[in-house]
């Protein structure tokens, strides 16, 4: 009982645990047959169901355990290869055996205990391999002596003591990074870095590493393109001398401090750094001390020579005494204690030529600068209130070409920089500009080529506001505001304009001749808006656009008609975040969509708002079909209904004809009893009662006559006795022509119902008979007896003893037309 | 037998997707000052401790951390919410790793890496008034994937 119990859950959960994932064994597909992501999956081995073209493969966070050989050979086209946490703990000869293009390789956080000797075999193209926090003691063993193209190798998070390459670091002349931090890596002593001492473009980054000691004179002759050393000495003693044991070197740059949360290095004297003077540096950093000396000279003294200098979080507040740095031609200063510009005379720094002084809370004030030579100013993330900006006599120089004043308090406008004429990019964004609007601000600078003003509070008011720019090509303006939310024709000038930003700015409305000069513009951000329409002949003048991103307004669709205008360069459309309104009026603009899918933005798509069925439904899967279909059936359920109403107007218009049609169906060729059925007025009853009826019926043949007074059944209506007793049992029609039959409404109901008769019997069965001449104007109120009468031929009753005798025979020769034994038989009983 | 297997057939066939919901865990308690954590990123918990608990918080707070990362933390940022009576009381972001200023030790880390902090938090001391707090806490990567999603409630009393 219990095992099958058991059994049973156990395929239940299987069975519900993937219905809750949506996919037991398959992986994300990020880019069809190109990218796959499969993290935290639960695949113990490689899945069988990714193609062999995949490139980036992602298996992440799965409890593979061990790699058996040739595990990947099928993916032959894999580029990058993600196995962190994996729980790897042996990797066996052979395993990456066939990835032929393999560049990148990632075992992060993998507990490797055993590692086959051939385990990086075949990856002739790797340059990347990350191997952090792999349980790795040693570089000796490690078997990679052979992955000769590897420019990257990431060995830190590890238990690695020593830092004596192997000889083979000798053949890897590609090797660009050589990352070792967070190891246990105590001394740099004799021939540790001798394989690597001809690779000239190598960063070798030790930090976090408890160095002690470094063997001095060992590092003399070898060329470092970096060496990183943060946290890497426990205190200023040991580095002191440390800095003193690596002389000789020559390093592009070199990184020393600490970090924010682990701060080492207690005191710092002035001479703390004088090791340095016998190092070649041309790029220093200095990250978190935790103390600066008083004495600055002494603390640069062996730095007068460096091109580049960083000076991070360090508790200083002024900059005296300065050496002069003959060729320091960038000077860092970030998250620093100065609450005012540091004093920085143009004589110690006669080359510098650019200058960042950023993330200054305490830093208010902009006081005039003196640097004539400066090109770059960035004053970004501090406090700044510049109550006058800007002009050459604010920053001292008129070379200057970038500008960063973004991330301050507030800007104030009133000097148009004057003197700035060679900016090519200035960066104000998220400052609260002020004085923006009253007169053409930017107009002298006719070299700028990148302005970004986003976040300023901007409300543009003027027509003129970028009157000037004619060389700007990257406008970047989000997050301000236009007047009455309509964008109008500001951009007049810009022709030059390569990309424009203009999203989180409120536009309710773009006006047709707004973009009409931005010829150049190839990007297009007009996302996170109110457009509720977004006319695609706004970008007709946009001859180069190629990304259009109009996601996050409330349009509900583009005009179908005038999607044609949308340029033809286009690579990429983002329409996404918008509450489409998917109903057939729109079908065109869905189609589009359809047809233009690889333009579209995959990561977010569109979806639908309306109607209340279809929320949250991609729009691609709007069915233009059922709009077809609507049409069709509209079409076709009009068509039918008038199909029966005209029905039912001919039904009502002939009821008694189908009636007749019915009965002639039901009686089907019976026998008729009656030789004639007679259509008179009753006007005319006293002629047939005594000349119709007692010549016909009392002669010789005698004829049975249907005659309403006589044969009718009472009790029956008058047109049903009509039809059944007259019509049906009759084999011809009299009809009586007079005055008073044209005038008699039931005789032209008999008169048309012989008519049908005559036809559905298909036999000339009606004889007319003129009683009296009628005049023609009579006879033709009824047009269609009158027709009947011109062409065929009627008795004419004549009351003299000829002409009656002539009348008698003809009418008599007609009703025995047709006629038969039968009724003969019965006419001569009817005689006796 | 019956009534013991319906509620664990429930458990184990709910359970695929009971785990959107970690358990709250206590990170430091005292008589005067409680702070309680459970993770909100639906793919993993964490732990969190503070060795002393005192209200009014002490300047120096001795915290340890622990999480498996599950991606890269070359940029890092943080959003904070704090919550009195059920109302936004205060928010603020801070950028916690930047390629070009990576400030702490752990900037850098990478995806499947397990990062393991024990440490001092230094900040001005502060008493926290009576009253039940709930803070949201949230740090993700440059692609806004959760590296930490986390909700705190604090009860002082």
């Amino acid at each position: 009982m219990v095992p099958w119990t058991a059994v049973a859950l156990i395929t239940a959960t299987t069975f519900f645990s993937c219905l809750d994932t949506g996919s037991c064994h398959s992986c994300l597909e990020v880019f069809p047959s190109i990218e796959y992501q499969c993290t935290d999956r639960n695949f113990s081995e490689v899945p069988m169901d990714i193609p062999s073209s995949t490139q980036n493969l992602d298996l992440s966070f799965n409890p593979l355990r061990s790699l058996a050989p040739r595990s990947f050979s099928r993916i032959t086209g894999l580029i990058i290869l993600d196995l962190s946490r994996c729980d790897i703990q042996k990797i066996e000869d052979d395993t990456y055996q066939g990835l032929y293009n393999l560049s990148t390789l990632i075992l992060t956080g993998n507990p490797i205990q055993s590692l086959g000797l051939r385990a990086f075999y075949g990856l002739p193209k790797l340059q990347k391999l990350v191997v952090v926090e792999t349980n790795l003691v040693s570089l000796e063993d490690f078997p990679i002596g052979h992955l000769v193209t590897l420019q990257e190798l990431y060995l830190g998070h590890n238990f690695i003591s020593s830092l004596q390459l192997p000889s083979y670091f000798a053949s890897f002349s590609s090797l660009q990074h050589l990352d070792l931090h967070l190891n246990q890596i105590k001394n740099i002593s004799d021939g540790d870095l001798e394989p690597i001492k001809l690779n000239s473009n190598l960063t070798l980054d030790l930090s976090q590493n408890p160095i002690q000691y470094i063997q001095p004179g060992i590092l003399k002759g070898i060329h470092l393109s970096g060496l990183i050393l943060r946290g890497s000495f426990h205190s200023s003693t040991i580095m002191d001398a440390c800095l003193k044991g690596m002389t000789g070197l020559q390093v592009d740059k070199l990184v020393l401090g600490d970090y924010k949360n682990e701060i080492r290095l207690g005191s710092f004297e002035s001479n703390t750094l004088d090791g340095l003077c016998e190092v070649d540096i041309s790029e220093f950093w200095m990250v978190a001390p935790s103390e600066f000396p008083s004495d600055s000279n002494g603390f640069f003294k062996c730095l007068v020579n460096i091109s580049i200098f960083h000076l991070v979080m360090a508790p200083i507040e002024e900059l005296t005494n300065l050496p002069t740095f003959p060729k320091l031609f960038s000077l860092v200063l970030t998250e620093c204690n100065f609450d005012i510009l540091p004093i920085l005379p143009s004589t110690s720094l006669p080359s510098l030529k650019e200058l960042r002084i950023t993330r200054h809370k305490d830093l208010t004030t902009l006081s005039n600068l003196e640097l004539p030579n400066l090109e770059l100013l960035d004053l970004s993330q501090n406090s700044l209130t510049v109550l006058s900006c800007c002009s050459d006599n604010t920053f001292g120089t008129t070379k200057l070409k970038y500008l960063n004043l973004s991330y301050n308090a507030h800007i104030k406008f009133s000097k148009n920089f004057m003197g700035l004429e060679n900016l090519e990019s200035l960066d104000l964004q998220h400052c609260k500009l002020k004085d923006q609007n009253n007169l053409p601000l930017f107009f002298s600078l006719t070299n700028l080529q990148y302005l970004d003003i986003s976040y300023t509070d901007t409300h543009v008011k003027s027509k003129h506001m970028f009157t000037g720019l004619s060389n700007l090509r990257h406008l970047k303006m989000a997050g301000n505001s236009f007047q009455d939310n309509i964008l109008h024709d500001i951009f007049k000038n810009l022709s030059e304009l390569v990309s424009l930003n203009i999203s989180y700015c409120h536009l309710e409305r773009v006006l047709q001749e707004a973009m009409e000069s931005l010829h150049q513009l190839q990007v297009l951000d007009i996302s996170h808006n109110n457009l509720q329409t977004f006319d695609p002949l706004i970008c007709m003048p946009l001859w180069n656009l190629q990304v259009l991103n109009c996601s996050f307004n409330s349009l509900t669709a583009l005009d179908g008609q005038n999607l044609e205008a949308l340029p033809g360069t286009l690579v990429s459309i983002d329409l996404s975040g918008n509450p489409f309104d998917c109903v057939c009026d729109h079908q065109i603009f869905f189609q589009w969509v359809k047809e233009h899918i690889h333009l579209l933005n995959r990561s977010n798509p569109m979806t639908c708002q309306n109607p209340s069925h279809m929320k949250d439904v991609s729009v691609l899967l709007f069915d233009n079909i059922t709009c077809q279909m609507k049409n069709t059936i509209i079409a076709m359920s009009v068509l039918g209904i008038m199909v029966v109403i005209l029905v039912l107007a001919l039904v009502y218009k002939f009821y008694f004809h189908l009636v007749l049609l019915v009965g002639c169906k039901k009686i089907g060729g019976g026998e008729s009893t009656y030789d004639a059925f007679v259509i008179y007025s009753s006007q005319d009853e006293e002629w047939v009662r005594k000349e119709l009826v007692k010549n016909l019926e009392e002669g010789v043949p005698s004829f049975q006559l249907c005659l309403h007074y006589r044969d009718f059944i009472p009790g029956v209506a008058i047109a049903a006795n009509i039809i059944q007793e007259g019509f049906h049992k009759s084999r011809k029609v009299i009809v009586v022509i007079s005055k008073h039959f044209i005038q008699s409404r039931w005789c032209k109901f008999e008169y048309e119902i012989a008519q049908t008769w005559q036809f559905l019997s298909s036999q000339a069965g009606i004889i007319f008979i003129m009683l009296q001449k009628v005049e023609k104007s009579l006879l033709r109120q009824q047009v269609e007896l009158y027709r009947l009468l011109r062409r065929n031929t009627y008795l004419e009753w004549e009351d003299t003893s000829l002409g009656r005798h002539v009348f008698w025979r003809r009418l008599r020769k007609a009703l025995l037309d047709g006629r038969t034994k039968s009724h003969n038989k019965v006419a001569e009983q009817g005689t006796r | 037998m019956k009534i013991f297997m319906a509620p664990f057939l429930a458990l184990v066939l709910l359970c695929p997707s009971c785990h959107s919901k970690w358990t709250t865990h206590t990170a430091c308690k005292d008589d005067k000052l409680e702070l309680l954590y459970q993770s909100c990123d639906p793919l993993q918990d964490f732990g969190f401790s503070v060795d002393h608990c005192n209200n009014p918080l002490s300047e120096n707070l001795k915290i340890r951390f622990g999480i498996i990362l599950r991606y890269n933390i070359k940029e890092l940022f943080l959003d904070v919410n704090l919550f009195a009576m059920g109302k936004s009381v205060y928010s603020f972001s801070y950028p916690v790793c930047e390629t070009d200023f990576p400030q702490f030790s752990f900037c850098g880390r990478r995806k499947g890496e397990n990062i393991y902090y024990a440490g001092d938090i230094n900040k001005p001391a502060f008493p926290i008034v009576k009253g039940e707090y709930h803070i949201l806490l949230r740090l993700y990567n440059e692609n806004n994937s959760t590296v930490v999603c986390a909700n705190f409630t604090v009860l002082s009393y």
